[in-house]
């Protein structure tokens, strides 16, 4: 077939209900009437879980309900670095709106992605994981939203840990370097104070932000992505620098323990939270990554920076 | 040598052939954990299957301006899939298996002509070790499931089986960036809508698509799904969203609770 395809039926009725719903902060319809369908079982449940999981969530009351994405496209008129934190907070929000539609309490296997069209000053932002309600616990208005696969949900939660939600830090500044600062005059070793100082300023700010961001969601981060980048610019025979630091974490909510169980050095088996079960220690001879071990790419939107080793 | 060892994998050992199997060879392309894992969910491997197909994809330009479906395209990629899963079925039906697990399903680009893909359905057909016929797809065929041995084994424990491999394809065109928003958009960050909505159609379709397959297959659930993009042939702007997974449904004669293993934590000292 050549020349201009015929517009399918509906598809302009469904890009202004998309938009329209998006700007309010609602699911868009067809996706709402998919996910009550799924919610009230007239449609088959989906799952992105590894049957392996699927086992340990039955075990543990977890019933996967729909497999859920969100997505924001930004353009980068202002900043680039902060702009992944406006990206991923406006996909967040989306995400749980989705979860709220079919009555989930968590989203797990969250993965962090961006599809690669490259398109100028532009990123999407998309979030996918499975959605899952709690046997006997009714829907929450404030679903979390864990970034872990469905494995290690389950083993956090024994142990007392909630994975809730994801939290950013994204920093970045321009150094002028107009009077020749960063020159290297001495040919010996000698710290460059000037970058270092400069460097070290946004990544703190980085993390200071990434903590007011966390603070509404919990007690902690698991931090899985620490993504920076140092650029030299010239341009009218003036140095110029520009550093930007991503951080993206994971926000946990989990109990302090005090002097009182035992103070911060006692970590006895008596510390923890008592877990049901046997904890074994075993060499793992399979090669490759395992379930457990969560070395599967899980978030490809900052894959350059994997030799940083990320945590 | 220990007396542990089993009286065939003894003699086996001494040089001995089996004549457990009548062709006296199965093919498979199963690690060593998926076959001991398979065997132990009561299946026996008894060849690979194999459908291929060859396809010219056609043409069709999207509007530079407009988010929309290609619907040509979403076609062709969905039609070949199925030619290819549905030849490896096919085999699976004359060997008599009672379902196909680890299949993998590829796509391959002919670098003499850009319109043409190749799409190759792999996987290994299974009978069960003592002929029950319950586990066949709903249409009396063998199960298809992209599941490894060990997913098979899991899936199983889980309380389900598989019937199909489901899948739902979308190729979507994404606008240029022609509407004003270059201009309006300066010097701020925004969200530039029409790419936002454009991947919320294109994966709401893809999804849907596959949900309904699951539920043609009277499927409770479908496992192991992943949403991907890929751009296989096509200029930038296009995309495909495809979804795919495993339908299940629960065993007949659900494992009682109790019966389930108890998950057990690991600390790996690999890593």
């Amino acid at each position: 077939m050549v020349g201009e395809p015929p517009v399918p039926a509906g598809h302009e009725a469904r890009v202004a209900d998309i938009q329209a719903a998006l700007r309010a902060g609602r699911v868009p319809s067809a996706t709402l009437a998919r996910l009550e369908a799924t919610r009230d079982g007239r449609m088959p449940w989906v799952a992105t879980l590894t049957p392996a999981e699927l086992l340990s969530v039955r075990s543990h009351g977890l019933r996967p309900l729909a497999a859920i994405a969100a997505t924001c496209w930004m353009h980068y008129g202002w900043s680039w670095t902060e702009g992944h934190a406006q990206g991923w907070n406006a996909a967040l929000a989306r995400l749980k709106e989705e979860a709220k539609a079919v009555g989930a309490n968590a989203v797990l296997d969250v993965k962090m992605r961006t599809i690669p069209l490259g398109i100028e000053n532009s990123m999407d932002f998309t979030l996918i994981g499975t959605a899952a309600r709690v046997e006997g616990m009714p829907p929450s208005n404030d679903p979390i939203v864990a970034t872990v696969p469905a494995l290690e949900f389950v083993k956090l939660l024994e142990a007392d840990i909630v994975p809730t939600g994801i939290a950013v830090g994204a920093q970045y500044d321009w150094l002028n370097d107009w009077a020749g600062n960063t020159n290297q005059i001495y040919a010996g070793n000698v710290e460059t104070t000037v970058l270092s100082q400069f460097w070290e300023r946004i990544r703190q700010r980085a993390h200071a932000e990434l903590r007011r961001n966390a603070a509404g969601q919990g007690n902690g981060v698991l931090a899985h992505v620490n993504f920076g980048q140092l650029f030299r610019i010239e341009a009218n025979d003036q140095k110029q620098f520009l550093g930007r630091q991503i951080v993206v974490a994971t926000t946990v909510d989990t109990p302090r323990r005090g002097k009182a169980a035992g103070g911060p050095w006692d970590i006895g088996p008596k510390a923890g939270p008592a877990i049901p079960h046997d904890i074994g220690i075993v060499v793992d001879m399979h090669a490759g990554g395992t379930p457990l071990t969560g070395r599967a790419r899980h978030h490809q939107s900052y894959g350059s920076n994997e030799r940083d080793g990320a945590i | 040598m220990p007396n542990d060892i089993p009286v065939h994998a003894r003699e086996r050992l001494k040089g001995l052939r089996t004549a457990a199997h009548s062709t006296g060879v199965f093919t498979s392309d199963f690690s060593v954990n998926e076959f001991l894992l398979v065997r132990k969910a009561g299946f026996e491997p008894i060849g690979l299957c194999m459908g291929t197909c060859v396809y010219h994809v056609g043409y069709q330009f999207g509007s530079w301006s407009r988010n929309q479906e290609m619907e040509v395209l979403s076609r062709a990629m969905y039609h070949a899939r199925e030619l290819a899963m549905a030849r490896m079925r096919a085999e699976a039906t004359a060997m008599n298996a009672d379902g196909i697990v680890g299949v993998k399903l590829t796509i391959k680009r002919l670098e003499w002509d850009e319109h043409l893909l190749e799409f190759i359905a792999i996987g290994t057909g299974v009978v069960h070790g003592e002929g029950h016929k319950g586990f066949r797809a709903h249409d009396g065929g063998p199960f298809t499931s992209d599941l490894s041995g060990q997913d098979f084994w899991s899936l199983l424990h889980s309380g389900y089986r598989p019937v199909e491999m489901v899948m739902g394809s979308c190729v979507y065109h994404v606008a240029h960036r022609g509407m004003l928003a270059g201009l309006a958009s300066a010097g701020r960050n925004v969200e530039l809508e029409n790419f936002t909505s454009a991947m919320y159609e294109a994966r709401e379709i893809a999804v849907d698509r596959m949900q309904a397959e699951a539920q043609a297959a009277q499927a409770e659930g479908v496992v192991g799904v992943d949403i991907h993009e890929g751009s296989h042939v096509w200029k930038p702007h296009v995309i495909e969203f495809f979804a795919i997974g495993t339908a299940v449904v629960p065993l007949a004669q659900e494992i009682l609770p109790e019966k389930i293993a108890d998950p057990m934590l690991v600390l790996s000292v690999n890593d």
